[in-house]
């Protein structure tokens, strides 16, 4: 499953980010996960809370997720903060 | 006016913005400080990164200092002095308990929530300094970074 953020994630934003990937997630019936994350023209530390948060509820169905085209920002944010060490980077 | 005082000038500049301690605000605050920093020509990068580090200032004070009490204000300075962007975000809220132990990565008060402890982490990271003071009264994070061109 491909799950593609647009625009802002920040504080104000989580919510609704949160609320809409677990709504995905609990239809199931869906394979490993791609976090597509091209579209997202900005993210900050509260960004990373929700991928992680989203990673351990996927993880608990025993799949996989990754992440893609993050922009240079947020690639350096998910550098510093070791998320790919359980979310690898997909090119 | 001389060519030297000209320039001393043209590279002194100061901005303030209150906003009400509300999340709604981040995206305000921080396109405003980025609008502002553009005098200095930053590339992508630069700006995309006191983005960050501003919103993460902001969002402490919001979160932490005001505990979401939408009641307080949060105070932002960001002044230009030659080639470097100096932000100082202030609020007057409860205040950090132990400045030592939430600048250290992954701390969080709130590990009930999905918080990453990353905020600071991050200030450090994405500017060339950054320094705490917090009291019972309120928190000042001060920030700066070099725009080289």
């Amino acid at each position: 499953m491909y799950i593609c953020l647009f625009g802002e994630l920040d504080e104000h934003t989580a919510p609704n980010a949160r609320q809409t990937i677990d709504a995905c997630i609990l239809q199931g019936g869906f394979g490993n996960v791609v976090l597509d994350l091209s579209n997202l023209s900005f993210m900050d530390s509260t960004g990373i809370g929700v991928l992680l948060g989203r990673y351990k509820k996927i993880k608990k169905l025993g799949l996989t997720v990754c992440i893609a085209s993050p922009s240079q920002q947020t690639d350096k944010l998910l550098k510093l903060s070791g998320i790919y060490q359980v979310m690898p980077k997909i090119s | 006016m001389n060519n030297k005082d000209d320039k001393k000038v043209f590279n002194q500049n100061k901005m303030t913005i209150s906003v009400q301690s509300k999340t709604v605000n981040e995206a305000l605050v921080r396109s405003s400080v980025a609008a502002f920093c553009a005098e200095l020509d930053p590339t992508v990068d630069q700006i995309n990164e006191i983005k960050t580090a501003l919103t993460e200032a902001v969002n402490n004070s919001i979160v932490h200092g005001y505990d979401g009490d939408i009641k307080g204000f949060v105070h932002i300075e960001a002044t230009i002095n030659g080639d470097t962007v100096h932000i100082r975000v202030q609020d007057q809220g409860k205040g950090i308990a132990d400045v030592e132990a939430a600048i250290k990565p992954f701390y969080t008060t709130k590990p009930d929530q999905e918080r990453s402890g990353m905020g600071f982490t991050v200030m450090e990271a994405f500017m060339d300094n950054l320094k705490v003071v917090s009291n019972d009264r309120g928190t000042v994070v001060e920030m700066s970074k070099r725009i080289k061109a």
